[in-house]
Formats: C-alpha cells, sequence, structure tokens
C-alpha cells in the first residue's frame, strides 16, 4: 500500500511541455480515477508514476519516498497496458510468472502462485496456451493476472477495457471494483469514459490539457461541478449551459434536473421550446428542446411527448448551476447567486 | 449447361496456366535437363557422340578428393559466413534500432557495398589485402599487429575470403533486423522493465524470439546463398592458392567445357545438399519460431 504525490511536476515532449507544474496528492488505498478527453496527458501521467516515462522536472513520491531515480521494476507498481503488451512469444502462465522469475521468486511458489491468480482471474484452463490463441477479454485478464500475482503496493491501469465489448465491460468493471475491495490496495485507473469513472471511482480526478480540472468524490463532482469542463464532461447527455447575462455568467442544469410539460410550469426557471428531436431508451426518453436562441437537453421517465410539439421545460432552484466569466463555478453560497437567480427567472418565456 | 460445369472445374487450371508454364519452362525443365545431362558424357562440338553413361560421373565425383576439398571448403565458408553475418548484423541491428537521422545515415553507409557489384568489391578487396602494398597490411603495421598473408597463403585464404563477403552482406541483413525490431511494441519492453526483467533476460527471452521469423529468413538465406558462393572465389583467388579456396560451384565451373556431364553431377549433388540443410532446417527451427 502506498499513496503517490507529484510535486510540482512538468513533463515535456521535444520542449512542448504536456504537464506543467502539477500538485497531485493520490490516497493511499482508494481507487482513484484520472479521467478525461483524449490526449489530456492521463497516460502521461501514469507512466510518471511507473517510471516508463519519467517526468522531465518535479518529483514523484510513493509512500513518501522520491522514486525518480529508481528502476520501474524497483517501485513496487503494476501496470495493465491499453493494449494489454502481454508478451506474445510466452504462455500464458510463462506471462503471468515472468515478473516473479525475475525477483528471484522460488520454483514452488511461483507455481502455486501462478495457478491461486489464474483461479481468481477465470484462466486456470488456459495456462498453457499462447496469447494468440485467447479472445481479448481472456487477454484482458491475462494482463490482470500478470500484474496483481507481483502483489503490487500501486496498481495502475491504463484504459483497461476499452477494447472489450459493451457487455463484457460492463461485468469487468464490477470485477474490478470487487477486486479493489479484496487488494485495498491503491488503484490508479485511468480511463476518458465518465460513466467508468463515475462508477468506479472512490476520487475522481478530471484533467484537461494536463491541468486538473477537480479532484473530487464522485457524487460531489456531480452535484457541485467546479468548472464548466466539468460540468460538461460529466454526465450523459451534458449539462445545458446557456447565458444569462452581460458579465458573462452562465446558467447551467442537467438534463435530468428538468421536467416537461404542455402546461407552464411554475418552476423557478421555466423555458418555451419545441421538441426537435427524441431518443427513446427504454426506461427514459431523451429530448432536444429547441427555442429560439439555442437547444436544450431533457432526459424525462415520459415518453408521450411528441417531436414538433411545444412544450415547457421546468427546473426548480435549487438545481440551477452558475458559472462566471471565466468558467468557474460560482459557489450557490455567494451573494451573488441571489442575483443570478433573479436573473434566471426573468428568462421565462412568454 | 454440361459445358459451364466443365469450364467452372477447369477454369483454375487454366487461370494459372501461364505461370505454371513459366515455371515448367524456366524451373523444372532446366532441374530436369540437369539431371539427364548427369548421366551421359557430353560432347559439346557434337551433339551425336554424347553418350549415356549411367552413374559414371557420379561415381568419378566421389572418388575425387577435390571434390571432397570443395566440399568442405565450401562447408566452412558456409559457417563462417552465416555465423559472423548473422552475430554482427544482429549487433549492427540493435546499435542502429532507435531511428534517428545519425542511424539512418550510419545504416545507409553499412547498406551501401550491397548495391555495388561483388565483382568490384573483389577487386578492391584483392588490392588492399595485397599483403606488401596493400592498405590493411599497412594499417596493422603501423598499429604495430601482425600482418597478415591474406589471400596468397592457403592458411588465410579462405578467412579472407569469408571477411570480403560479409563485408558486403552485413548491410542488407542488419537493415532486416532493424526493421522487425522496430517493429517490436515498445510496451513489451515496458511491461519488462515493470516485470524487473534485467538485460540479459530482455535480449534472450523477448528480443530473440520476436525477431526469431527474421533471424530464420536470414538464416536460409544466407545459408542457400554461401552454397552457391562463386564469383568471390572466381575474381579474388581462382580458387588458390592449392584449392584453399575451391568451392562447388568454382569446381563446377571448372569443368564447363570439358566435361559437362560430370558438372551436371556436381550440380545435382549441390541441389541435394542444400535442399537436404534447408529441410533440416526448418524440421529443427521451426518449431521455436514465433509467428505473430
Ligand atoms: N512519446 C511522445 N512524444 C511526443 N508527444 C507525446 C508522446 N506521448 C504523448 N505525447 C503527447 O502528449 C499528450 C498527452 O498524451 P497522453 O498522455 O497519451 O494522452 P491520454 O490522456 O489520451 O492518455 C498528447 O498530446 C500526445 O500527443
Ligand atoms: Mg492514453
Amino acid at each position: 500500500m502506498a499513496s503517490i504525490v507529484f510535486e510540482q511536476v512538468t513533463k515535456s515532449f521535444d520542449r512542448t511541455a504536456i504537464i506543467r507544474d502539477l500538485d497531485l496528492t493520490i490516497e493511499d488505498g482508494k481507487f482513484t480515477v484520472l479521467v478525461g478527453p483524449s490526449g489530456c496527458g492521463k497516460t502521461t501521467l501514469l507512466r510518471m508514476i511507473a517510471g516508463i516515462g519519467p517526468q522531465t522536472s518535479g518529483r514523484v513520491l510513493i509512500d513518501g519516498k522520491d522514486v525518480s531515480r529508481v528502476a520501474p521494476g524497483q517501485r513496487g507498481v503494476a501496470m495493465v497496458f491499453q493494449n494489454y503488451a502481454i508478451y506474445p512469444t510466452m504462455s500464458v502462465r510463462e506471462n503471468i510468472e515472468f515478473g516473479l522469475k525475475n525477483n528471484k521468486v522460488p520454483k514452488e511458489e511461483r507455481k502455486r502462485l501462478v495457478e491461486s491468480i489464474g483461479e481468481t482471474v477465470g484462466l486456470s484452463g488456459l495456462l498453457d496456451r499462447k496469447p494468440s490463441a485467447l479472445s481479448g477479454g481472456q487477454r484482458q485478464r491475462v494482463a490482470l493476472a500478470r500484474a496483481m500475482v507481483k502483489k503490487p503496493s500501486v496498481f495502475l491501469m491504463d484504459e483497461p477495457l476499452s477494447n472489450l465489448d459493451a457487455k463484457l465491460r460492463v461485468q469487468m468493471r464490477v470485477e474490478l471494483i470487487e477486486l479493489h475491495k479484496k487488494l485495498g490496495t491503491t488503484f490508479v485507473y485511468v480511463t476518458h469514459d465518465q460513466t467508468e469513472a463515475m462508477s468506479m471511482a472512490d476520487t475522481i480526478v478530471l484533467m484537461n490539457e494536463g491541468v486538473i480540472q477537480q479532484m473530487s468524490s464522485p457524487a460531489e463532482m456531480y452535484h457541485r461541478p467546479a468548472n464548466r469542463f466539468a460540468a460538461e464532461f460529466i454526465g450523459l447527455p451534458p449539462m445545458n449551459i446557456a447565458e444569462l447575462g452581460p458579465d458573462g455568467v452562465q446558467l447551467g442544469f442537467r438534463p435530468e434536473s428538468a421536467a416537461l410539460s404542455e402546461e407552464p410550469l411554475d418552476h423557478h426557471l421555466c423555458i418555451r421550446g419545441v421538441i426537435a428531436t427524441r431518443e427513446m431508451l427504454g426506461s427514459e426518453t431523451i429530448y432536444q428542446v429547441r427555442t429560439d436562441k439555442q437547444a436544450y437537453m431533457v432526459r424525462s421517465a415520459e415518453d408521450r411527448f411528441e417531436v414538433d410539439r411545444p412544450v415547457y421545460v421546468g427546473v426548480p432552484a435549487e438545481k440551477l448551476h452558475f458559472f462566471g466569466a471565466d468558467g468557474r463555478r460560482i459557489d450557490e453560497r455567494s451573494s451573488d447567486v441571489r442575483w443570478y437567480l433573479e436573473a434566471a427567472r426573468g428568462l421565462v418565456y412568454a | 449447361m454440361r459445358n459451364h460445369a466443365l469450364w467452372e472445374k477447369l477454369r483454375p487450371y487454366v487461370m494459372i496456366a501461364p505461370a505454371m508454364a513459366g515455371i515448367v519452362l524456366f524451373v523444372v525443365y532446366p532441374v530436369l535437363y540437369l539431371v539427364r545431362l548427369s548421366f551421359y558424357k557430353y560432347n559439346l562440338m557434337n551433339k551425336a557422340k554424347s553418350k549415356f553413361i549411367g552413374w559414371d560421373n557420379y561415381r568419378k565425383l566421389f572418388g575425387n578428393d577435390d571434390f571432397y576439398k570443395s566440399l568442405v571448403n565450401t562447408v566452412w565458408y558456409t559457417v563462417g559466413v552465416v555465423a559472423l553475418t548473422m552475430i554482427l548484423s544482429l549487433l549492427i541491428a540493435l546499435w542502429l534500432r532507435r531511428s534517428s537521422r545519425w542511424n539512418a545515415l550510419v545504416q545507409a553507409g553499412i547498406f551501401t557495398p550491397h548495391i555495388v557489384s561483388i565483382v568490384s568489391i573483389a577487386l578492391l578487396w584483392l588490392w588492399m589485402m595485397e599483403p606488401s602494398h596493400g592498405l590493411l597490411n599497412y594499417v596493422l603495421q603501423s598499429l604495430g599487429l601482425p600482418t597478415s598473408t591474406w589471400l596468397q597463403s592457403s592458411k588465410t585464404a579462405l578467412v579472407s575470403v569469408i571477411i570480403v563477403s560479409v563485408w558486403h552482406g552485413i548491410g542488407y541483413y542488419a537493415l532486416i533486423l532493424v526493421a522487425a525490431l522496430q517493429s517490436i511494441p515498445p510496451s513489451i519492453y515496458e511491461a519488462a522493465a515493470l516485470d524487473n526483467a534485467g538485460r540479459f533476460k530482455l535480449f534472450f527471452r523477448i528480443t530473440l524470439p520476436l525477431i526469431s521469423p527474421q533471424l530464420f529468413f536470414v538464416l536460409v538465406i544466407m545459408t542457400i546463398g554461401s552454397f552457391k558462393v562463386f564469383d568471390t572465389v572466381q575474381v579474388m583467388t581462382d580458387g588458390g592458392p592449392n584449392q584453399a579456396t575451391s568451392t562447388i560451384v568454382y569446381y563446377i565451373f571448372r569443368y564447363r567445357s570439358t566435361n559437362i556431364g560430370y558438372s551436371s553431377a556436381t550440380g545435382v549433388v549441390l541441389m541435394l545438399v542444400v535442399g537436404a540443410l534447408t529441410f533440416l532446417y526448418f524440421r529443427l527451427l521451426s518449431r521455436k519460431l514465433h509467428y505473430q
């Protein structure tokens, strides 16, 4: 078990800084998810922890020790690569065993460990196969077993589920959460998928262009996004954003916070529009409501609203978010919010 | 209807007929003709005087010490060239695997001998290896190292020929191996680094198995090529001194006009030896190969 600390870390490729002066503390024993759009530097961050793409400047500490000069194999970390990086010439058993052999674990114990891990991840009958004879899901398990067998104090995973089909992905999500519970070690999990982040994380670290946008629990991130980026990245469909006033303040509400009706609603915010599109998802329906200014997404349990019909969208005051001209969240306890709420009421369309 | 079905059956054969005609004309027929010739005492001046003599050519061949000498020379030449080229080109490939401008330049330099005719190269080396005025001995001498008689002594002649052949081929094979090394995904090495693999393990457990198909290709191609060596010997030594560099193909060449049947028999033996060796390679090594 170990915590991970980044202190003033900068990472450059050919003089272009991808990450600049980053400070970050990843708590011991937590399931931390790094999430953000593709190319934002998640993999780069993970590789700095592993030591396979060391920082340009600054310090990385694992369990309080500066590991800048420690080789990847000596850091007590294991990593599941996005493409799994399984050794193609070795059998499943040899793949899992390789790290143990290098660490001079005695043969008897190696055998025992490999068989028990094989059992855990469901590879028992496949230990003597070559990776080329395995399915995507099985390869993913080999990568997982190879990491687990070393009993690392930090578990790094780079989009480990992105190559699996939707059903297997959901199943593996649950298995990884259980694995984390069982092992109790520090997990750092990278994904670009906000659903994955929300469903698995103890702590989400949301990144954009190499900068941490927000670090909090999934609930906090959902209910109190720190800025517009967080508001629009987390949640599906993303939060609706509308201009509020001349000072650049913007108002936001989540598609699932809004109510739909054919009659005018007495919610705090009430917008009149026309249904432009309608997506039936089964348990719920997603509507796009178009006003003369912009479009809003609304998620509703009711599927009775037809396309091209005029409707009212209502949002209660406590579900409204406000963002300043700089994109930052305006705290609901701040004195200005009362004023913005009044302005929002003014948005009622006749 | 019947016609249609017949056409369906024939079509594949008609389609490959042109290619097959080429193969029959240029591969199968010459080989069969070679075998036929080997059973004749052939008269180049007067075809009518040629006569069938059965296994006589072969009997003569296997009773000839010069033939055995050439065979042994060829084997040593092949072993030397294949081993040296493979080891050196692998080392060079490992050195050049990182793609940078400097490495590309070095690679181009090493490759250059391959695009020059072996005859020119042989002549050049012949001149450099001249014992009393040549460049090599001059350099050795000025470095205070012992000089060599190179091509002029039966002790060093074969080694000298081997050196030239290795020098000629190394760039090409290094190029193949560099490409093989560069096709290994870097994440495999990163995973191995996290698995705490040492340099030795990394090379023998990861790198070598992953480039085994290319190494095998180089081994087979070079063995076949080396067994048929001729031009270097012809230009540099004429098989001498004292038969020290006479190889099988050079032996065949010596009898080209005096006894073509005998030459053909030697050619058939060479073909069988190379065929058997290639078969052996596949039997012994193909299971150790890893194809992606
Ligand atoms: N080896 C490299 N050389 C140059 N640029 C790189 C390299 N690796 C990553 N980058 C750049 O760094 C940025 C972040 O990449 P990465 O960390 O892989 O993003 P992601 O969040 O999708 O994992 C990208 O803009 C990418 O182009
Ligand atoms: Mg990535």
